[in-house]
């Protein structure tokens, strides 16, 4: 962990936004059409979206193969969106991936909506500097404590945000009762300090 | 500002991306009105970002790099931007303008009684309809109970209940043993987005006729 002076200053500097390998690869991309930032951010991103696509394995390897593409080809795309000072690189390039593949299950199953997945995302510019840095913050802190959450936990989490399963089906699949489930994810996301409105 | 939100549970299956559409439009629009729920959302993002990235890597040819490659010269397809950027304005939510294609009083308004009037959009979802519900002000929604379950977001004026009252942008999800008889506020007409996987059930006899009439209109 950083102290705060230390990060307060590498986020606000002028050039010296907080960089990673990955978010410079998509400076560089948006900057400069940088092919070569595009194969070192692909042979890094492609095994996990492919690995992403097949978890829960619903789809077929082609289709997998396929939402690869897809994805990286939006990455391409656009790069020039991406703002380093809200997100990190991994977690802009999930969204997509997120985004992609529902709206490829939406496909595959037939049903025809005027709604694209990234539709659902509520344009976030106006949000304040310090909302953005708590989020990262978060992302952060998310990554070094899922790996002391219990393995029941993990594996739950796993159904819900790497399968796309609800709440439900996760429920029939581990043949646990539904509300069983339910407290497993809310202790887990609890636990990860995810702020969130009671009920 | 929102003082009802979305039970953890849905903000969860929305930031996963397993909601229904009908729903997560609901969840979306109530987001549009809400800073705590977007933030919520961004924190349940990045749960799916840590899997993700800690997630085993399945190998990837270059055959399928070479691919993407070639094909970066292609056009990005044209995707319909959604208006201005209206979140944390109490404007109508820029994915509800879409769906409605026009205002309020371009809908075909559908008389169920003479308070309530219903006109439903269409998101293609298979199992969830999603209507408006237009409340004439002091008016009541008869007695209701669900068969299922009914989310709701109020958009314009309000509405109370035997749990509180409800401005725009609050959110109320109820399951079906849940019943109750909102009434629009006195000074204005209530627009609502209710979203329902079954009909509504009026309990009340005086309404209970109209029960074969209120089918699921999904899609
Ligand atoms: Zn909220």
């Amino acid at each position: 962990m950083q102290v705060v002076g230390e990060k307060q200053n590498v986020w606000t500097a002028p050039t010296g936004r907080r960089t990673d390998e990955w978010s410079e690869c998509l400076t560089q991309i948006a900057e400069h059409e940088d092919r070569a930032a595009f194969t070192r951010l692909f042979r890094h991103f492609a095994p996990l979206i492919k690995a992403f696509a097949l978890s829960g394995s619903t789809m077929s390897a082609t289709h997998a193969d396929e939402l690869v593409q897809e994805v990286m080809l939006k990455v391409w795309q656009k790069a020039g969106a991406f703002n380093p000072e809200k997100a990190a690189a991994s977690t802009w390039v999930y969204t997509i991936a997120r985004n992609c593949r529902t709206d490829m299950f939406r496909r595959l199953q037939k049903f025809d909506t005027p709604l694209a997945a990234e539709d659902f995302t509520p344009e976030q510019d106006g949000e304040e500097p310090f909302a953005q840095l708590q989020s990262k913050r978060s992302g952060e802190r998310i990554r070094e404590m899922m790996a002391d959450l219990p393995a029941d936990q993990t594996q739950i989490l796993a159904k819900v945000y790497m399968e796309g399963k609800s709440h439900a089906e996760a429920a029939a699949e581990l043949d646990l009762p539904l509300g069983t489930v339910k407290s497993r994810v809310r202790l887990a996301i609890q636990k990860l300090q995810v702020q969130f409105e009671r009920v | 500002m929102a003082t009802f939100h979305p039970q953890l549970e849905l903000l969860t299956e929305h930031a996963a991306g397993s909601l229904s559409v009908a729903q997560s439009a609901c969840v979306a629009a109530h987001l549009n009105y809400c800073a705590e729920c977007r933030h919520s959302v961004v924190q349940l993002q990045n749960i799916g970002t840590a899997l993700f990235e800690s997630a085993d890597p399945v190998p990837v040819g270059d055959v399928l790099l070479n691919r993407v490659l070639a094909r970066l010269d292609e056009e990005a397809p044209l995707h319909h931007s959604s208006p201005a950027d209206q979140a944390g304005s109490n404007a109508t939510p820029a994915l509800l303008q879409r769906l409605m294609q026009g205002d309020f009083s371009d809908l075909p308004w559908r008389k169920v009684t003479d308070a309530l009037r219903i006109t439903r959009l269409q998101t293609g979802d298979p199992n969830y309809e999603f209507a408006l519900y237009h409340i004439k002000a002091g008016g009541v929604i008869p007695d209701h109970g669900h068969r299922g379950s009914e989310m709701t977001l109020i958009l314009e004026g309000g509405f109370s209940d035997d749990r509180g009252t409800y401005h725009p942008g609050d959110f109320t999800y109820r399951r079906q043993e849940d019943e109750h008889a909102p009434q629009a506020l006195a000074d204005q007409d209530c627009i609502c987005l209710a979203v329902l996987d079954a009909p509504l059930r009026f309990t009340g006899w005086k309404y209970r006729w109209m029960n074969p009439f209120l089918r699921l209109h999904a899609g």
